[in-house]
């Protein structure tokens, strides 16, 4: 039955696969189709295909301006977390000092605790210093998400650039500012846009703990949609998400063509 | 006799609570001499380049540059030339963008700098190869980028981390020779690593020989390999055969029962000695009897393997010399040729 | 030294972003509800005692950790045979497939519940299907199944991700060298593939129930707010009922389950 050369998974494992990915995608392709629907109700299949939808979407000002909160807040996100997760990544990669595994191990930590603890205990802190609600309270809050992750991959990419190289920009008169931004940050590049990406995404999808953090003139827009969802059910929220998955499969997109992020993945 | 350039004094480096990498290392070299540091893996040869470029700091001692103390000073102030073993070649830039590197910090314009990359690139022969990065350079064409890089900043000082060793075969004698020929024309003081004695000895104007952090000797080559300081020197430096005997008065050693001469030998007592093969002379009558065990050819010369009386003792006769293993014969060690060391 | 003031800006958000609430948390757990409904400062295990003694409270923290044990599982079991395709696959298709199994990562948890939605819903795809076959409809959203279904789906992702990490460190060659011996495929499978694997298996189960016990947006939404678990509890408390200390003790205490089970899994690496 098996033949000679490099073992093939049986059939079985194929279809038990088959069922995984199908498990795994069907949710997004679903919601793609009912985005286009004609009717007014999250039936699948669609009565008929139609743009009504995204239309009622982009006239709807609420959504719209928690749009545009969202994609502003995501990328002073990950602007803010390049500038305070590059240094970090820096100190913990390259030098040596007491108390660099503690500080690597509290950059991590957000990480670990449910966002639901999170928000709410951001809430409770927030809240007596009247930062609820506030562009300052959201962009603290989605930092203390998004700065971890940055420091992680740029911890990884400066690590990957030999140390050497520094010595020999060192020995060649480069103060050591000079060798890590011309030589180690050129090299780590790639690191930098998948970090300043995921940034970005972790801000613009940022749900639960926003939830706690949002309020009637400030809110973001996973939160609408996240409210949507809990009392309506008409296409109009498929579109909405259909926007937010399109919005992230570029965002990868651009960074797979700009630093190769699938050679990253297999890599793991 | 040139004046000192570079002199080492007490230059010690630690890690840990381990025996120091690097003990009290003191040497002085000429100004424009090549100084070779020899020894086998984990001698601390490449700690004491790293010290001498600042990349390490000296746990004691220091590192004095035509008179001045660098110790304290950091890699970037100290204006050395360092080539380090995996060329360390900036991949994102050009040829050209390495070798000019090391020029952006200093008060050039940029007419200025073009020229002196130039310059350098042509003393290394690459002056084609400007544009190109070093991914699309071959291994010997990356070292010389590397050498380019080092020199155009004229430093006071060029240091070079085994440079020969990632190198085919038969590219080493040839750029050994080129290597010799820039730092000579250049009058640049340098000094470089190596754990073959070969090298060492076909290069350097001067060999410091360590060992477990510690210098054995500094000579030039030739009294190296004749007047060898140490048992150690003696017997990593070039061939040779050791026996233990002991020393019975001033000029006698005993070895095996039987008594040898030795024109210098150290106070009576237990003691170590070497004997070079080219110093051996066999023939039909002599003071030991040997036979042949061994030949190997090497061209001009053959290495006969001798049993003796008192152990294998290695002889190196010419190609024509008729004997053969199996032969017998007699060997004679003429006293000039034992070195003999306490034990 | 440079290095303290190199990670000091990323560290002060961390201390006004995490560090601080925490603390917050921790000492809003402390403090006591009146009668009335209003938070009243005090230093005290009340609330944690008020929480503990309640039936209703008990049975729903059972019932959040069936739903984390039982979706773990399956998430687990599901993610298996994805990851083995993925590790079987020719190096070209390699990448494409492990970023199509960990994509869902990067859609909007709520996003891909919408999705789930129209697929469960009463007018959804399985509906529709069922439908046609002559089959009476099935009420999957809205209720425990349709949170089972979905979150054991967002669980997923995660699994593949500590699965491939952990079976990427297997040696193919003994598979071949079981097969050599005579052993078929699925013997293969079962006695040499999997036993190896339990390790990677039992981190990414460990991570999966971490995740799953703690799930908000799934077990609200497709729920209906019909299903109760500690997450959709405390975010009552908080923002509903507005009972501070209570969702503050009720955080610490789901956070004290997680540490426990961060112990388990620590125990469990060392082995």
């Amino acid at each position: 039955m098996s033949g000679a050369g490099p073992r093939r998974p049986g059939a079985v494992l194929h279809l038990l696969a088959g069922c995984g990915y199908l498990l795994l995608l069907a949710p997004a392709i679903v919601v793609a189709a009912v985005s286009f629907s004609s009717g007014p109700f999250l039936a699948f299949p669609p009565p008929g295909l139609s743009f009504r939808w995204y239309v009622a979407l982009a006239g709807n000002q609420e959504i719209m301006g928690a749009l545009a909160t969202s994609a502003l807040l995501a990328l002073i996100v990950s602007l803010l977390a390049l500038l305070l997760g590059v240094p970090a990544a820096y100190a913990i990669a390259r030098l040596r000092f007491p108390g660099r595994t503690a500080i690597a191990g509290l950059l991590v930590a957000p990480l670990m605790l449910p966002a639901l603890v999170l928000g709410l205990a951001l809430l409770l802190a927030l809240q007596p210093m009247k930062l609820v609600a506030t562009w300052p309270g959201l962009v603290l809050a989605h930092c203390t998400l998004a700065v971890p992750f940055a420091v992680r991959i740029m911890t990884t990419a400066i690590a990957a650039v030999p140390e050497e190289l520094e010595a020999a920009a060192r020995t060649l008169g480069a103060s050591p500012l000079r060798a890590a931004l011309r030589v180690t940050l050129p090299l780590a590049a790639p690191g930098l846009f998948a970090a300043a990406a995921l940034a970005f995404l972790v801000s613009f999808d940022e749900t639960v703990v926003s939830l706690f953090l949002v309020g009637p003139r400030l809110t973001t827009l996973p939160v609408e949609l996240f409210r949507y969802a809990e009392t309506r059910t008409d296409p109009l929220i498929a579109a909405l998400a259909m926007v937010l998955i399109a919005i992230a499969l570029g965002v990868v997109l651009l960074v797979e063509r700009a630093a190769g992020l699938t050679r990253t993945l297999s890599k793991d | 006799m040139a004046e000192t350039h570079l002199a080492l004094s007490g230059l010690t480096r630690r890690f840990g609570a381990n025996p120091p990498a690097v003990d009290a290392l003191t040497l002085e070299v000429p100004r424009g001499a090549l100084l070779a540091l020899l020894g086998p893996s984990g001698c601390g040869k490449t700690t004491s380049l790293r010290l001498i470029a600042g990349l390490e700091r000296a746990d004691a001692g220091s590192v004095r540059v035509a008179g001045r103390d660098v110790t304290d000073l950091a890699p970037e102030a100290r204006n050395m030339g360092v080539v380090f073993q995996s060329y360390a070649l900036f991949p994102h830039m050009s040829a050209a963008g390495n070798v000019g590197f090391g020029l952006e910090t200093r008060r050039l314009s940029r007419a200025e700098r073009a020229a002196r990359v130039a310059e350098a690139l042509a003393m290394v022969g690459l002056a084609d190869f400007a544009q190109r990065k070093p991914r699309a350079l071959s291994g010997g064409q990356q070292q010389r980028v590397a050498l380019a890089r080092a020199l155009a900043i004229q430093p006071d000082l060029l240091l070079l981390d085994e440079p020969l060793s990632a190198l085919d075969a038969q590219l080493r004698d040839g750029v050994r020779e080129e290597i010799r020929a820039l730092q000579r024309r250049l009058g640049t003081t340098a000094v470089f690593v190596t754990h073959d004695q070969a090298e060492a000895l076909a290069m350097a104007d001067l060999v410091a020989v360590m060992d477990r952090g510690k210098l054995e000797q500094c000579a030039p080559p030739e009294a190296l390999f004749d007047a060898p300081a140490t048992p150690f020197v003696a017997g990593f430096v070039g061939r040779s055969s050791r026996f233990e005997g002991q020393v019975e008065a001033p000029g006698r050693i005993r070895i095996a029962g039987r008594l040898f001469g030795a024109t210098e030998t150290p106070a009576p007592g237990p003691a170590q000695v070497f004997v070079r093969p080219h110093r051996i002379t066999l023939a039909e009558a002599g003071d030991l009897p040997a036979r042949v065990t061994n030949r190997v050819f090497e061209g001009a010369t053959a290495l006969l393997t001798l049993d003796t009386p008192i152990g294998p003792l290695l002889a190196e006769v010419a190609a024509a010399d008729p004997f053969r293993p199996g032969d017998a014969g007699f060997a004679t060690l003429p006293p000039t040729a034992l070195r003999v060391f306490p034990l | 030294m440079i290095g303290w003031l190199l990670a000091a800006p990323a560290l002060c958000v961390m201390a006004f972003g995490f560090l601080l609430p925490v603390g917050v948390l921790l000492r809003m757990s402390l403090n006591r509800t009146d009668e009335m409904g209003a938070m009243r400062e005090a230093v005290s295990l009340d609330t944690y005692g008020r929480l503990l003694s309640d039936d209703l409270n008990l049975s729903m923290a059972s019932d959040t950790l069936q739903l984390g044990l039982g979706c773990a599982a399956a998430a687990v079991a599901l993610a298996l045979p994805v990851t083995l395709s993925i590790r079987a696959a020719p190096p070209a298709w390699r990448g494409a497939l492990a970023l199509a199994a960990v994509a869902p990562l990067l859609v909007s948890g709520t996003a891909r519940i919408i999705g789930w939605l129209a697929i469960l819903g009463d007018s959804g795809l399985v509906n529709a299907v069922l439908s046609w076959a002559g089959l009476p409809a099935q009420r999957l959203i809205n209720n425990w199944t349709g949170v089972q279904i979905g979150l054991t789906e967002s669980l997923m992702p995660y699994a593949v991700l500590v699965l491939l990490a952990g079976l990427g460190r297997l040696d193919p060659r003994l598979d071949e060298a079981a097969a050599t011996l005579g052993a078929s495929r699925s013997r293969v499978f079962w006695r040499v593939t999997l036993p190896l694997a339990v390790p990677a298996l039992l981190a990414a189960f460990v991570l999966c129930l971490v995740l799953g016990i703690s799930a908000f947006i799934t077990p609200r939404l497709m729920g209906g707010g019909r299903v109760f678990v500690v997450a959709t509890e405390i975010y009552d408390l908080a923002l509903q009922t507005v009972d501070w200390p209570a969702a503050a003790a009720m955080a610490m205490l789901l956070l004290g389950g997680l540490v426990v089970l961060g112990g388990v899994r620590a125990v469990m690496a060392r082995r």
